[in-house]
């Protein structure tokens, strides 16, 4: 019936590299997503701002997550205020050039992000990141 | 040249139809991508190194200290919406203005320093909404590029 069927060409194109590529991205995407939206550590309400410059990734990072309550973890490991610095160096030990990013809870009093931002800096850490999300992308339940 | 007619000669479709799939997946890789924001976003700060040797401050330079208060800028409980109470008034240097006119008064500040001098003092109460802070930090960088931010306290 079809036309072109006796000279045996192929019309369609091979998709089958595409389903490939394509599939394989999926799967990077589904299994990279769960790290990529706070980074690791618990989940918090983070707070939101207008406009949050993006954090340049030129530096391996720590994060260091501060709760409602004030509890602490590094990456997702809980850690007690007064190990913080010891943990920190630790955890830095094979790059010392690491940036410690804070992921503070939006509803903490400043002194509590602050007296952890002085933790870090006697830790021997310069400088910090403080993790905000855009506002108008907040996910806060109630 | 014809060698193997075979099914196809018979008008069967052998292959199985696999573009719904594509559809499919595409779509998923679409929402995906969309749904992860790819960047971690926040605000580069420094606290004031604490090695003895660290500090040689030229003296040319007025400091500039944005200071907050909870009696001038009510942000003592967690914020509720976007954005800061309107009663909020902040002091840049020795003025106290209202936080909405930061962007524009710190611009006009350091506007004309060089990138390494250009550098904002924060003096935030420790009681104050730590997201409150960050929102008027926020504010502070609006219209300048490539400005350090150093927490300092009060003590």
């Amino acid at each position: 019936m079809q036309l072109g069927e006796p000279g045996r060409l192929q019309s369609a194109i091979n998709i089958t590299p595409l389903v490939d590529v394509v599939l394989v991205l999926l799967i990077i995407f589904m299994v990279v997503a769960p790290h990529m939206r706070q980074g690791a550590g618990p989940d918090v309400d983070m707070p939101a701002t207008a406009t949050p410059p993006e954090q340049a990734a030129d530096r391996a990072r720590i994060l260091v997550t501060i709760d409602e309550h004030g509890s602490l973890w590094i990456d997702d490991k809980p850690i007690a205020a007064e190990g913080l610095g010891d943990g920190l160096r630790a955890a830095a030990a094979t790059e010392p050039d690491t940036k410690i990013v804070i992921k503070g809870d939006a509803r903490l009093p400043f002194g509590e992000v602050r007296k952890t931002m002085v933790a870090i800096e006697l830790a021997g850490f310069h400088g910090v990141g403080l993790i905000a999300e855009h506002a108008g992308t907040a996910t806060r339940g109630g | 040249m014809q060698v193997d007619r075979g099914a196809t000669g018979l008008g069967l479709q052998s292959e199985i139809n696999i573009t719904p799939l594509v559809d499919v997946v595409l779509v998923l890789l679409i929402i995906f991508m969309v749904v992860v924001p790819l960047a971690m976003k926040g605000y580069d700060v420094e606290t004031p190194q604490t090695s003895v040797q660290a500090v040689p401050t030229p003296a040319d330079d007025v400091q500039v200290v944005l200071s907050i208060v909870p009696t001038a800028c009510p942000m003592l409980e967690p914020q509720v919406g976007d954005g800061i109470p309107k009663s909020c008034r902040v002091s840049l240097g020795e003025q106290e203005i209202p936080a909405t006119d930061l962007p524009a008064r710190v611009a006009a500040v350091m506007g004309g320093r060089p990138k390494d001098k250009r550098v904002l003092f924060l003096l935030a109460d420790d009681r104050l909404n730590y997201e409150g802070v960050l929102r008027i930090v926020d504010l502070a960088k609006l219209k300048v590029n490539d400005m350090t931010i150093e927490i300092i306290a009060a003590n």
